[in-house]
């Protein structure tokens, strides 16, 4: 009976002699490169990206000095909700750094990496997150110049 | 963990106080939470000691009231309470249009309390309500971290959640706001979510469902939670890992949540007919159907199966979005609504609605606002995402997808970091405590000689390398304790109605103009006088001066905001029209011209035309009369005319003229815009002015009465 049921729309339409298969490139991704995915949005997001897009600020301020010339400004100082493009991008880059540093230090654990690769490693962690923390602190000082002193 | 029991275990009789290895834990375990919860109550309490017990901001002048209603009436009083006092001449049906959790928690808190004759004042109470939650908040990420991962990055979890501004800032001792209780019923729900997804049971469902409906009542993000659970089931589907388990953890939250969340007035019918909430609908609905599929499958052979499959696929899918989409454009199910879908289109706020575009904490967040309320959890999170990627169970899965939700909707929305907060202690909690527990296991040196397998040379300095990073792990944990300490003493605590500053003697000045002014209002005006103000001290002025007023914080009705705005932007005359028709008797606003306080009218001004002119009354005024021709806003000899003479500038620089304000400088010197005002010597017309407070910062103008005829 489902057989009747199921020839019914081909009493009208044709089938086209088409022989479709799913491309063998598409395929579920695997855990490490979403991770991938998920941490250069996270760089992205971080940067500020939406405040740039809706409130458009320049890609860095400027002051005119004593002489006249106008100098460049790195950071818009004293304002916590604000950001020029390039030191939201700058500082994410630091926060993805730092994160990188410890994924690095997570890998240098299995017994079977040469001394060499280990101590290599070893180095570009520790550096990575020491490099990143001080330029974060950094980063915050030259926007408010009274961070960290009551 | 092997290694440090068996060198415990040498020690057991003559242990550490006489305890075996796991009464040891337990008694760490303990005393770790109580200090955390204990230093997660204490830290909310700076404005306290410095000031007093007193509600911040404005919405908690709103809850606070509401709260005092319903102590004193009870709660059916409270339910069908209708509010003639605000929104004059529309009143506001309070009943159906608030989330009760917070007065319902707090209100039961005072007659517990003063039924054990514990004699505490409502309004102590409201203040301390949102430390003592949060208290409790610590002690469910603890929790709910020791499901995701480990009784240890549970407890680094707690301890991060007890200090981390971004959940400070909107939870400290006074700011007395749904979002205080809302993130404890979120997490709760999380929590038993997860534990009814790994254990499969009615019982932990049913939890679920309960913790739900109490974070229904406590706040409107409870959308957020009805998305991401659904969305958590539907990728447990795509990933081949859905279950029986999840079948019945799921269907048992749906059916009971929603059932529950439809016994709030406020959200009513909402669950099945706005699209906010057809995703958990369709996924439920899928639930189903892979359910039975699976039954099915395990029933029939594999060709017959082949072909039922299919057919019911396509037949089900192509009804189901037809119906949908019939559904959606019969008008049936109403679209998304304006501040959920600024979410997904951030632009469409600042181009369609001023009123949602204007409030500063809906802008987009910058990178320092996120190092600013979360630092070193900024750098762990990645490493908690690449932990939890590393091992994927079912609970991971809902840790990512909300961690990564939430960052979305964190750098969309500054308000939202408050949910951030949460996930980045969780998740840097579970890496804090990954990379701890690897390392410690490499400080000691194993010395057995039969240890040496041909992998041994491959290490180097390892107990060396494990110190240094240990050190290096304690030195950010403290940087963090102190960066917290200093944000939340030196950002979060301040309570918006007292101000202070130093003098130039060091001396600290107490700016109590606004209590000062509404004091002054609920004692020398009649009862039922009406004031005209901006819109975001409605609360405060219904709460403290007892007045009805026009527009308040709630913003439901644009249209009665727009009118408060031609009439703040017009002339005199235009404005006395409109007040003559709203019956307005008397007018507030805020000048911060004289002391330097810079969340003034004046600068808020621009929102006031930009709304004003964004009605059909109100097509007259148009945002670029109020600038010069260069595009500059300016409120001194060179600023537009029709700035310099409409109601808002005249009510502000009222006398102003003549005040000296800083040395050196010409009288009616505008401290706040930093110029001299272009229209000095100036009478009013219509108004009177009724009361100045000391510092200047909240005049009062009367209306005067029509003019007798003849006269």
């Amino acid at each position: 009976m489902l057989d009747f049921v199921y020839g019914l729309p081909f009493l009208v339409l044709e089938l086209p002699r088409l022989k479709l298969k799913r491309p063998s490139w598409v395929t579920v991704p695997s855990p490490m490169t979403v991770f991938a995915f998920i941490l250069l949005s996270y760089f992205l997001v971080t940067g500020g990206i939406i405040y740039d897009v809706i409130v458009e600020p320049p890609s860095v301020g400027s002051t005119t000095d004593e002489h006249g010339h106008s100098r460049p400004v790195a950071f818009m100082a004293y304002r916590v909700n604000g950001q020029y493009i390039m030191e939201g991008l700058a500082s994410s880059f630091m926060f993805a750094l730092g994160g990188i540093g410890f994924i690095v230090l997570d890998q240098t654990h299995s017994p079977s990496t040469p001394k060499l690769n280990r101590i290599l490693l070893i180095i570009i962690g520790f550096a990575c997150i020491i490099i990143s923390a001080i330029a974060c602190y950094a980063f915050m000082k030259i926007k408010l110049p009274g961070y960290l002193m009551s | 963990m092997a290694k440090m029991s068996t060198s415990i275990l040498s020690y057991r009789t003559r242990g550490w106080l006489r305890m075996s290895v796991e009464k040891q834990d337990t008694l760490l375990k303990m005393a770790v939470l109580s200090l955390a919860a204990i230093l997660s109550f204490s830290c909310r309490l700076f404005s306290v000691l410095r000031f007093e017990s007193v509600i911040h901001e404005f919405d908690p002048y709103f809850n606070y009231r509401t709260t005092k209603f319903l102590a004193e009436e009870g709660f059916y009083s409270f339910h069908n309470w209708f509010d003639d006092r605000a929104w004059y001449p529309l009143g506001r049906i309070i009943g159906g249009t608030i989330y009760p959790g917070l007065m319902v928690t707090s209100a039961s808190i005072y007659h517990i309390l003063n039924w054990l004759h514990i004699t505490i004042d409502v309004r102590n109470v409201c203040v301390f309500l949102a430390p003592f939650f949060s208290s409790l908040t610590t002690i469910v990420t603890y929790h709910l971290a020791k499901e995701l991962k480990s009784p240890g990055a549970g407890l680094v979890a707690a301890v991060m959640i007890a200090i981390v501004p971004g959940y400070i800032s909107r939870s400290v001792a006074g700011s007395y706001d749904n979002e205080g209780i809302a993130i404890f019923c979120m997490l709760l729900t999380y929590y038993m979510w997860i534990k009814a997804v790994k254990t499969g049971t009615l019982f932990w469902s049913t939890m679920a469902a309960l913790a739900y409906f109490y974070m229904v009542s406590s706040w409107g993000g409870y959308v957020f939670l009805i998305n991401i659970i659904p969305l958590h089931v539907l990728i447990l589907m795509i990933t081949g890992r859905f279950s029986h388990r999840v079948y019945v953890a799921y269907s048992t939250l749906y059916v009971i949540g929603t059932i529950l969340s439809m016994q709030i007035s406020f959200v009513g019918f909402q669950p099945v007919s706005t699209s906010e909430h057809m995703g958990a609908f369709g996924v439920f609905g899928l639930c189903q159907i892979h359910a039975f599929v699976d039954y099915v499958r395990s029933r029939l052979n594999k060709a017959q199966f082949e072909v039922l499959f299919r057919a019911v696929i396509s037949t089900v899918a192509a009804t189901g979005v037809l119906v949908l989409v019939m559904l959606t454009a019969m008008g049936k199910i109403a679209p998304w609504t304006g501040r959920f879908y600024s979410l997904l289109d951030p632009s469409y706020a600042k181009n369609n609605i001023p009123i949602i575009a204007s409030v500063s904490e809906h802008q987009p967040t910058a990178w320092s606002s996120f190092y600013f309320d979360l630092q070193m959890l900024t750098f762990m999170f990645p490493v908690g995402l690449y932990f939890c990627f590393s091992n994927l169970t079912d609970e991971n899965i809902f840790i990512i997808l909300y961690g990564v939700l939430s960052i979305y909707f964190a750098g969309v929305m500054v308000r939202l970091m408050l949910v951030l907060a949460p996930v980045m202690c969780i998740l840097s909690g579970i890496a804090v405590s990954s990379m701890l527990s690897t390392y410690m296991k490499q400080i000691d040196e194993v010395k057995t000689e039969k240890k040496k397998t041909k992998f041994e040379g491959n290490y180097f300095m390892r107990s060396e390398i494990a110190t240094f990073f240990v050190c290096v792990m304690s030195v950010f944990l403290v940087m963090y304790t102190l960066h917290c300490t200093w944000v939340t003493s030196e950002a979060y605590s301040s309570p918006s109605i007292v101000l202070s500053a130093r003098g130039h003697d060091g001396s600290r000045i107490i700016f109590d103009d606004f209590r000062e002014a509404y004091y002054w209002l609920r004692h020398n005006t009649p009862q039922d006088a009406k004031v005209m103000s901006w819109w975001d001290y409605g609360y405060q002025i219904t709460a403290m001066a007892n007045r009805t007023i026009l527009v308040d914080n709630n913003t439901w009705n644009n249209t009665h905001i727009s009118r408060v705005g031609q009439a703040m932007a017009s002339t005199e005359d235009k404005a006395y029209e409109i007040m003559q028709e709203l019956d307005v008797d008397y007018v507030l606003v805020i000048f911060g011209g004289l002391t330097g306080y810079s969340s003034d009218d004046i600068n808020k001004f621009l929102w006031m035309v930009r709304i004003g002119g964004s009605t059909e009354k109100g097509t007259h005024i148009k945002e670029h009369d109020y600038y010069t021709p260069a595009g500059e806003f300016r409120v001194d000899k060179e600023g537009s005319p029709t700035l310099l003479n409409c109601l808002m500038y005249k009510m502000c620089y009222y006398r102003f003229g003549q005040v000296y304000t800083e040395g050196g400088k010409p009288p009616g010197y505008d401290r706040v815009r930093n110029v001299e005002i272009g229209n000095k010597d100036f009478e009013l017309d219509v108004l009177e002015e009724a009361y100045t407070t000391e510092h200047w910062i909240v005049r009062i103008y009367k209306v005067k009465d029509l003019p007798n005829r003849g006269a």
